[in-house]
């Protein structure tokens, strides 16, 4: 039973077209001519309860209006859009009782009081009972580490501390759905990999659905059983990380270093071929599908004197760099 | 779904309940006022601005003021020059107190893109902006009590005329205090339309300020400026309630007013908010 259900979805922004020039501000401002822009057209898909979806896209490519359409902040053009059975910017405040929201770029948090006291103010919004409440707060506080600033001020907070205080503030209502739009987004790699820590133990011990937008691939890799890529408004692709991985690169390859002096003769076999690194550095690109990777180890070995291989699987980001410029191109 | 605490079943509530609601305003009102004490420093500033228009503008009434020490209001009423600056000076002060509060609270929202987070609430938009408005006003009452004596010093101040004119003057003030937090959140609204909206800021407080009757009483307006400032909202903040209070105008018909006024401004914000919710295009991000 699906919690997420998109079909067909659209928005289209229209704004006044500017016009440049001597009174170009009166004409921009008394014109009727609009320029049109689709930020989402014709997006489907489900998400089922308890799933962690990554929905992944380059900068501009729908997901930000895609998930404020799924909060209820924005009316989509055309399409079916249901959150746990409620149409969300129809119902907007209920649909706001189902749901958590942590923006990367803003924060929930009130700004010059202390994050404490956001946290509290949080549990009467959401009408929660104050006694869980109260226990949810200690909870979060030991599992995010809140501790050490939970009575400062959230303008003092480090993006990496506030960006906790978010999810903590996004998780005490015990939301059914998640929503992480770019929670790592400036962040460094210790506070990044931190917050995913925090994120991956919150799908796992709630059970609560994640839908996390990112265009941070890492991200994905650590966290996302499923993902949905998109790309102008429309989906390009959507299902596992590993389905995706082998339906676009399906290619491993195993970088061979030769011994001291010894010279490449190559492997002959059917679906391999073979790059010249560097002196004494040959990568093997190989079809695993084809061929078993142990074949292709024992027919290097056979003919070359080794002193190191590796086998390198292909990296999420080289997948999606390549489905962006294959979409590019097509163009 | 599993949820925080073993063992114990939730059922999401499908809307809070009233009282749920009004904790929730309540909450958000708290911490606006509580962010606005941060600020005090800027309040004082503001205050001394208030004192000092309160002596400028009770000299300018005694200069200006017939030798006789009364003078012609509308419909032949005597306004004597005491009245007249208890009128100043309380006018300034309570027009500072309910009209002088952030304009900015929305517009802000809107140029940063929080709005969307206040979107994500379970709350009305419109009602959340009114009690931030009020967390602001709230946070300047202890302010105006202070200055008041020190503004009586610098004007002058009256009995009410009497004890009932003093209780009906409380409940027209507060019924003031709701009307000045409907016009300031439905006017910070055009945020929604313009990126741009301090000069016309500017000039809606140049209105706002003239017509509501704190610079001059609607007692001294000509004939047409004071029909037209009667027939608009802006004056059952400041002068309605303080002609209750000096004995100048008759309760029941000002409390009417300010009640009617009270609903219609509550229903164009909805409406106004309706509108604007088409428009929210949340900036960045």
């Amino acid at each position: 039973m699906p919690i997420i259900e998109v079909e067909g979805l659209v928005k289209e922004f229209r704004r006044p077209k500017r016009f440049g020039g001597p009174f170009g501000g009166l004409r921009t401002l008394l014109t009727r001519q609009y320029v049109r822009t689709l930020a989402v057209d014709g997006i489907s898909f489900t998400v089922d309860e308890g799933e962690f979806v990554g929905y992944l896209g380059p900068n501009g490519a729908g997901k930000s209006t895609t998930i404020k359409i799924l909060t209820g902040i924005l009316k989509p053009t055309a399409g079916r859009v249901e959150v746990a059975r409620v149409v969300p910017y129809q119902e907007r405040e209920r649909n706001a009782l189902n749901v958590g929201v942590v923006f990367g770029q803003r924060t929930q948090l009130w700004w010059d009081l202390p994050l404490r006291d956001s946290l509290e103010l949080i549990g009467r919004l959401y009408g929660v009972e104050r006694a869980r409440h109260l226990a949810n707060i200690k909870r979060f506080t030991e599992m995010l580490a809140l501790g050490p600033f939970i009575d400062t001020p959230v303008r003092q907070l480090s993006l990496g501390q506030r960006m906790r205080g978010d999810l903590a503030a996004a998780m005490l209502p015990e939301p059914r759905i998640l929503y992480l739009d770019e929670p790592t987004v400036g962040l460094d790699v210790v506070a990044k990999e931190r917050i995913r820590e925090c994120i991956a133990q919150l799908n796992r011990e709630n059970g609560a659905t994640v839908v996390l937008t990112t265009h941070d691939l890492d991200d994905v890799e650590r966290l996302c059983r499923r993902i949905v890529l998109i790309d102008g408004g429309k989906v390009l692709y959507d299902g596992s990380v590993e389905k995706l991985k082998a339906q676009y690169a399906p290619h491993r390859r195993l970088v061979v270093q030769l011994a001291e002096g010894a010279r490449w003769h190559g492997v002959e076999m059917a679906g391999v071929t073979e790059d010249i690194l560097g002196p004494g550095m040959v990568a093997v690109r190989f079809d695993p599908n084809l061929v078993g990777s142990a074949d292709v180890v024992a027919a290097v070995l056979a003919r070359h004197a080794v002193r190191d291989l590796s086998i390198v699987e292909p990296e999420l980001e080289d997948v999606v760099r390549r489905i962006y410029a294959a979409r590019e191109a097509s163009f | 779904m599993s949820r925080l605490i073993p063992g114990v079943p939730t059922t999401p509530p499908l809307a809070l309940t009233a009282r749920q609601r009004l904790a929730a305003y309540w909450g958000v009102g708290v911490m606006q006022c509580r962010t606005q004490l941060l600020y005090r420093g800027d309040l004082l500033f503001r205050l001394f601005g208030v004192l000092l228009q309160v002596y400028l503008l009770s000299l300018v009434w005694e200069a200006a003021y017939p030798a006789s020490g009364t003078a012609a209001g509308h419909n032949g009423h005597r306004i004597a020059l005491s009245t007249q600056i208890a009128y100043v000076t309380f006018a300034v002060v309570q027009n500072w107190l309910l009209n002088s509060g952030g304009m900015n609270f929305i517009p802000h929202r809107v140029r940063e893109g929080s709005v969307a987070v206040d979107l994500i609430r379970p709350m009305r938009f419109p009602t959340q902006m009114l009690w931030v408005h009020a967390g602001a006003t709230a946070a300047q009452t202890p302010f105006a009590l202070v200055a008041l004596p020190f503004a009586v010093l610098a004007g002058g101040a009256q009995a009410p005329a009497s004890a009932v004119a003093g209780v009906c003057y409380a409940v027209s003030l507060a019924l003031a205090v709701v009307i000045a937090l409907l016009i300031n959140t439905l006017v910070s609204m055009v945020a929604f339309w313009t990126t741009e909206s301090t000069g016309i800021f500017v000039m809606y407080r140049f209105v706002q300020q003239f017509l509501s009757g704190s610079l001059v009483p609607l007692w001294f307006m000509p004939n047409w400026l004071r029909v037209l400032a009667e027939w608009m909202p802006f004056q059952t903040t400041t002068y309605a309630p303080l002609a209750v209070y000096l004995g100048q105008a008759r309760a029941a018909p000002v409390i009417g007013l300010q009640m009617v006024w009270c609903v219609a401004l509550f229903g164009v914000l909805r409406a106004v908010w309706a509108r604007a919710l088409n428009r929210v295009v949340v900036q960045g991000g």
